[in-house]
């Protein structure tokens, strides 16, 4: 250690040394005087002798034990931490680690058909690396759904057992597939190219197809307790089929795809970014630059959409219930989305930053760097209306000063007009980051090169005004007008991301090489914002399930069977955040011990020493 | 002194994760607890219905969630309920204020005031559940907006055909919860 650091530490140590003995001194001191014994007087001594009085008790007790009659209880409590914090580190644990082992096979599959059809070895690594990390997962979710399920059992037995009486045709299927999905996995993994590459491809379908099922059916259980169906005032089961297709059902499903996509995506590109920081030669450099930047171009294209998957399930939850919906966008949740909003901006402004540097692995960079700047001017400002408030935290004299808790110039920022805008043009314009760096290095050669890009300019000019003009008509229209203004918007943004990218794809079509890209030759900061983006992605899959399940509020099912537990209150978002928090801190304790696992794989073989 | 590549890292993963913490420690905090479950005394005189009846709308029935009371400029989402018991004698022709406003609580759909969107939910059912002594005080509050009381915890209307002269057990207005559509009119009623 550093010889000044240790001059430092020795004084500082000693000093805290002292004060420690002095205070302990002090404390006996004041606190414990000399006292005699306590000794019972004579006359109060029982005098049977202590093995009688011991069997006794012990025989009272047992008497007392089986004159009790048998009672359902409704809840237990868990030790130190209460029930729903423990239910909700487990569960959330279940959920990351199920959401990493769907995402990384749905791409696995996808890089290993691109490396069959292209020919090309490295999709075949790249795709069998990511699976490598899927065994040691998938046993951990596994553990951990067993453990939430036991948890649940023990501590609300009563809540447990209704689902139980709802849900049980579907637990049979359940675990079946959980059978085939460890049949596919092992298969998948451990049959690497061992069988014909079809057969191959065949078992990564059959893996994506159970893992999506056993998806789904997971869903239905909890999205009824949202926005129960099928079953009565009283909770009597009238369809089991409506009880699992209810109304949230099949926008969580969509949306549930979507996010594992983009969180296993990001997971990976961690690992990749981990092993990128750690290589030693230029070729392991090189791969995991390039493995890096597979996963978080998957990971940002499903992020992408995700805006939209996501207004159509609060549309289904408005649908179902304007009172739920309401506590989610004006009520209890409503602040939730401030914090969601500051992790999405910097989700965006990291994603174009990784992309932005990426640009330097290619040469012949220089023309496209100039509208880096004007991105990022887009993105900061979006964010910044994205994370503006409707009512503003304020003194009193503040408040007296603006005319209310709605700042007069700011406060038009935070209603969904400017907000939706915000969005769909951070959407558009991380899709211009994308575009950007896809052209890095290239020139088209087509003879309708310069149609071609008008024609893209103005689309996205076009879609562009299309958002903005909604965003500002929406402040003049009335709130059945407006609230149809958002389908125009995302509908002007997905046309233009679809149809540029189209138009793209043929435009450089045998283009021009003008510099080839050299991976591994990034700066070493690019790989530390890849673990920030899974870092973030994480957290706000931590506090989207929080407010996905505190919705309910008081109720286990919504309307149906109230919570009575100790634990029926709604946290502050401060104490939510400090759950989620840890949450992901154990996730990355755990999925680094996952990363470790995996790369024992790559290791020598244990040679013992022999003598000479 | 070089720092270990894994140091940085866990570094960062900590510092990412304190930093979303923090933010969360820096929007208000406010925490929701479910209804407290009393008894409505059968004896109350309007005033006292009124002021229940406030405290309901702001608790348990989750009303001023969704609906403003004296609200001046939009975007409204919900009707405003300023002197509501003024349009509640007419808005809707064959129905006194107290039987339109049971009308808009519940049977919420029945007629939604133009311009606004249907989705106030039926409030005697769950997950409001508002009993019919409840809604009786609601009902008391709302002639108070632009009105004067004249409901009692004995009136009748067409949706309680005499429940409300019993003690039926109710559950009180709570603190003020995230407030749904609910007790003081209908979606885009009033």
């Amino acid at each position: 250690m550093n010889r000044k650091l240790l001059i430092l530490v020795g004084p500082v140590a000693g000093i805290a040394m002292f004060i420690a003995v002095v205070w302990i001194a002090t404390v006996f001191v004041s606190h414990n005087e000399y006292r005699d014994t306590y000794r019972a007087p004579v006359a109060a001594v029982d005098a049977t002798p202590r093995e009688a009085g011991v069997t006794a008790e012990a025989a009272a007790a047992d008497t007392k034990a089986k004159a009790t009659p048998y009672a359902e209880v409704e809840y237990r409590t868990f030790p130190i931490f209460g029930s729903r914090v423990a239910i909700w580190a487990v569960a959330q644990l279940h959920l990351l680690f199920a959401a990493f082992v769907l995402a990384v096979p749905i791409f696995a599959l996808i890089v290993e058909a691109i490396g069959y059809k292209t020919g090309d070895l490295r999709y075949d690594r790249l795709a069998h690396e990511f699976t490598k990390l899927l065994s040691v997962s998938f046993s951990l979710t596994a553990t951990f759904g067993a453990f939430l399920t036991f948890m649940l059992i023990a501590l609300y037995p009563k809540f447990t057992n209704y689902m139980m009486s709802v849900f049980s045709p579907t637990f049979l299927p359940y675990v079946l597939l959980f059978f085939f999905e460890a049949f596919f996995l092992y298969t998948y993994y451990y049959g690497w190219g061992k069988f014909h590459p079809l057969v191959h491809l065949g078992l990564g379908l059959g893996l994506n197809l159970v893992g999506t099922s056993i998806m789904l059916i997971a869903n239905a259980w909890l999205t009824f307790m949202m926005s129960p169906r099928g079953v009565s005032d009283n909770g009597a089961v009238l369809s089991v089929w409506d009880a699992i297709n209810n109304y949230t059902w099949m926008p969580i499903n969509v949306h549930r795809v979507i996010a594992n996509v983009a969180f296993g995506g990001s997971v990976a590109a961690a690992y990749a970014a981990v092993k990128f920081l750690q290589a030693e030669t230029d070729e392991d450099r090189a791969h995991y630059d390039w493995m890096g930047y597979i996963g978080n171009f998957v990971a940002i294209s499903a992020f992408l959409p995700l805006p939209f998957a996501g207004y159509w399930l609060a549309k289904e939850i408005y649908a179902y219930s304007q009172t739920l919906g309401l506590t989610m966008m004006g009520g209890a949740f409503s602040w939730l989305f401030i914090i969601q909003a500051v992790l999405i901006g910097n989700l965006f402004l990291a994603a174009n930053y990784y992309l932005w540097l990426g640009m330097g692995r290619v040469e012949g960079v220089q023309p496209l760097q100039k509208f880096i700047k004007y991105l990022l001017a887009a993105v900061t400002l979006c964010f910044m209306v994205w994370a503006t408030p409707r009512s503003i935290i304020a003194t009193v004299s503040e408040l007296r000063a603006m005319g209310g808790s709605t700042h007069p110039v700011l406060g038009y920022f935070g209603v969904m007009s400017a907000k939706n805008t915000a969005v769909n043009i951070l959407i558009l314009t991380t899709f211009m980051s994308f575009l950007l760096y896809r052209r890095t290095g290239k020139t088209a050669t087509v003879s309708w090169a310069k149609a071609g890009h008008a024609a893209q300019l103005a689309i996205f000019a076009a879609a562009a005004f299309i958002v903005i003009f909604l965003g500002v008509y929406g402040y003049f229209v009335e709130a059945t007008v407006r609230i149809k203004l958002s389908v125009p918007q995302v509908s002007s943004v997905l046309f233009a991301m679809i149809s540029i990218t189209a138009i793209d794809v043929f435009l450089f079509r045998g283009a021009k090489r003008t510099g080839e890209v050299q991976w591994g030759r990034i700066p070493a900061i690019s790989q530390y914002v890849l673990i920030f983006i899974a870092v973030t992605f994480t957290w706000l899959m931590g506090l989207m399930g929080y407010v996905r399940s505190g919705l309910r509020q008081h109720w286990h099912v919504y309307g149906v069977m109230r919570d009575h537990s100790v634990d029926a209150f709604t946290p502050t978002l401060g104490f939510a955040t400090k759950v989620v928090s840890v949450t992901v801190l154990m996730f990355f304790v755990l999925i680094g011990i996952v990363f470790w696992i995996a790369s024992l794989h790559d290791r020598l073989d244990y040679q013992p020493r022999t003598k000479a | 002194m070089t720092v270990p590549v894994l140091v940085r890292i866990g570094a960062l993963v900590v510092a990412t994760t304190c930093f979303y913490m923090y933010v969360g420690q820096m929007v208000p905090q406010k925490e929701v607890q479910p209804p407290a479950e009393v008894v409505l005394k059968t004896d109350l005189s309007p005033p006292e219905m009124a002021k229940v009846g406030r405290q309901i709308m702001e608790g348990k029935g989750f009303c001023l969630t969704c609906h403003t009371i004296g609200k001046t400029e939009g975007p409204y989402r919900f009707p405003d309920l300023a002197n509501v018991a003024v349009r509640a004698k007419t808005r809707e022709p064959g129905l006194s204020d107290v039987e339109y406003f049971a009308q808009a609580m519940y049977e919420p759909n029945a007629f939604i005031v133009p311009g606004f969107n249907p989705g106030m939910p039926t409030i005697n059912r769950p997950p409001i559940g508002l009993t019919d002594p409840e809604i009786l005080c609601v009902i008391a509050y709302l002639q108070t907006l632009g009105g004067t009381t004249t409901v009692t915890m004995q009136t009748k209307h067409h949706y309680n055909s005499g429940a409300s002269t019993t003690a039926a057990p109710a559950e009180a207005p709570a603190a003020p919860a995230a407030t749904p559509a609910a007790a003081a009119g209908k979606a885009g009623g009033q």
